[in-house]
């Protein structure tokens, strides 16, 4: 172990966390507006991937132009999953009945995704993929940075309209209090299905980004929901600013245990920090018990 | 219905979870005055007023305010027609500031000179909302966040004020400022429907009174009337009418009795 291994282990926690903090952003807004805990935002990533894929085979389309294309796309399937699957939960039990839907929504998708795609592993290609440059000794990829300032830009642009925005006053007012929005004339329904639309939708940019530094199918989505609810869990779940933080958080302390110690403890070690977090604080780090909070 | 009728609730039922908590309620809500409904805990006060604001579909029934069936109509249309509610529990959005909690009552509107406007003649009835602009709602007092929330239903300018227990949990110094601040919203020409636990206090200074019991209207007449019905204490003491005073009480109706 020396200085450069953990800057570069710092490096690549900062950068591919900010990218699991954007696809972690989208899970959070829907379970803080919604209260739905969607775990088909996984394989919703999964498709996101495959979408870039598909329109690089066949169309040759870079896969940063690309997202002109899958974005959109993404926040139209976003918008019919509510519509034909969430929409319809309600009452006391919605939160918990929203896991089963989700699962059975996300085993549709990989079922789908498998009889289109086959069961082998592809990854997403581009010049930029496998390149780097290099400050010191530190080498920084470029599709790594990309993800970096891809993240930057669209949770810049999500704190905007969070905060700049009439609407994204509708959707802080949804956060914390669903009755108390409707009663100022919020119609939170709208608003719950425009953010699971925002929520599906940035995982187009995570997909991508995904897919262009792993190797995937459709069956990566499992371990990937699962780095997400951890995320979330540990930022606390409806909180935005939570996920963000935990995102970047958890990637960066698996790479710098992996360097430490060794990479066998690096995915356990997002465990134990959240075993560790929920022991003390049982709401997560930004999660309010009697409130959530953008 | 009576002449001034403001708002006419004709044999509403309505419950949670197919379980009625309103049973055929039958009562009106004075126009320019201040209506209290008192009862017991459970008799189906804050579901009545649910249905009011739309937070609640009635299962049966219409609810007539303006000439319309308020029943099926969303929270956000029957704002729209000037109807403001302010929940039992507080309603402030805690991590916003006070300003923001107050322009969002104006969400609907969109001109926003109108906005401000209202927002500086709010101020001046309301100092809290310039005193505290930016502080956060939830760093407030529970009256300071009642008086926020009172401000916050007025910047709509509605028509009819519904509030839900606006007394709960605050002290006795503050409580007389919460009342003298309904008093002002009347006196400023707002009809006000409010269900309060502190009912004498309440029934005094209001135009018109509706006990409910079990979900059904037992008594209604002015506020003094029903303060002085006799049977009224034996109800808040966990009695009720028809135990109390069968000899004495007699509906005209099979549901109600009007003491007027």
């Amino acid at each position: 172990m020396n200085s450069t291994a953990l800057l570069s282990a710092a490096k690549d926690g900062l950068l591919t966390g900010s990218v699991y903090a954007l696809m972690a952003t989208g899970l959070t807004l829907i379970f803080g507006v919604m209260d739905i805990i969607n775990l088909a935002q996984g394989i919703l990533v999964i498709l996101a991937a495959y979408l870039s894929y598909a329109l690089q085979i066949h169309w040759h389309i870079d896969l940063f132009v690309g997202l002109l294309i899958t974005i959109p796309t993404m926040f139209v399937v976003g918008i019919v999953i509510e519509r034909l699957f969430i929409g319809r939960l309600k009452g006391p039990e919605k939160t918990a009945m929203s896991i089963l839907v989700t699962y059975a929504v996300s085993l549709l998708i990989e079922g789908a995704l498998n009889m289109t795609f086959s069961v082998n592993d592809v990854q997403l290609q581009g010049w930029y993929v496998n390149r780097s440059f290099a400050i010191g000794s530190v080498h920084f990829g470029y599709i790594y940075m990309a993800g970096f300032v891809l993240a930057a830009v669209l949770l810049s642009s999500l704190y905007f309209m969070l905060y700049r925005t009439q609407f994204g006053v509708s959707v802080r007012a949804s956060l914390a209090d669903q009755t108390s929005a409707a009663l100022v004339g919020i119609d939170v329904k709208r608003v719950s299905t425009i953010c699971f639309g925002i929520g599906v939708a940035v995982t187009a940019a995570g997909g991508m980004i995904y897919g262009a530094t792993n190797s995937f199918n459709a069956s990566t989505s499992y371990d990937l929901i699962s780095r997400l609810l951890t995320i979330i869990v540990l930022g606390g779940m409806g909180s935005l600013g939570g996920a963000m933080l935990a995102g970047v958080g958890m990637v960066f302390i698996g790479d710098m245990v992996g360097v430490i110690w060794s990479p066998v403890w690096s995915s356990m070690s997002y465990f134990i920090a959240l075993t560790v977090v929920l022991l003390i604080r049982p709401q997560g780090l930004f999660g309010k018990q009697s409130a959530r909070v953008a | 219905m009576a002449e001034d009728a403001f708002v006419s609730f004709r044999g509403v039922f309505a419950g949670y979870g197919g379980a009625d908590v309103l049973k055929d309620v039958n009562c009106e809500v004075e126009r320019g005055g201040v209506t209290t409904i008192v009862g017991p805990n459970g008799s189906g006060k804050s579901t009545l007023l649910k249905t009011v604001s739309g937070l609640l579909k009635p299962r049966e029934g219409e609810i007539i305010f303006k000439g319309q069936n308020l029943v099926g109509k969303t929270p956000k249309e029957i704002l729209k027609l000037g109807v403001v509610q302010v929940p039992q529990n507080h309603s402030l959005f805690r991590e916003m500031t006070v300003q923001e909690n107050v322009e969002l009552g104006a969400f609907l509107v969109k001109d926003k000179k109108v906005v401000a406007s209202r927002l500086n003649m709010i101020r001046e009835m309301f100092p809290i909302v310039t005193e505290r602009a930016n502080d956060k709602a939830g760093s407030l007092s529970g009256g300071q966040q009642r008086l926020v929330e009172f401000a916050r239903c007025l910047m709509l300018e509605p028509d009819l004020v519904v509030l839900d227990e606006p007394s709960m949990g605050l002290d006795p110094k503050t409580l007389k400022s919460m009342f003298a601040t309904i008093k002002m919203m009347n006196n400023a020409g707002r009809t006000v429907l409010l269900v309060e636990q502190n009912a004498r206090r309440a029934l005094k200074m209001s135009h018109h009174g509706v006990v409910l019991e079990n979900g059904k209207v037992r008594l209604s007449g002015t506020g003094s009337e029903v303060l002085n019905h006799p049977e009224i204490g034996a109800l808040y003491l966990g009695g009720s009418i028809e135990e109390t005073t069968a000899a004495t009480v007699v509906p005209e109706s099979p549901e109600s009795e009007s003491v007027e």
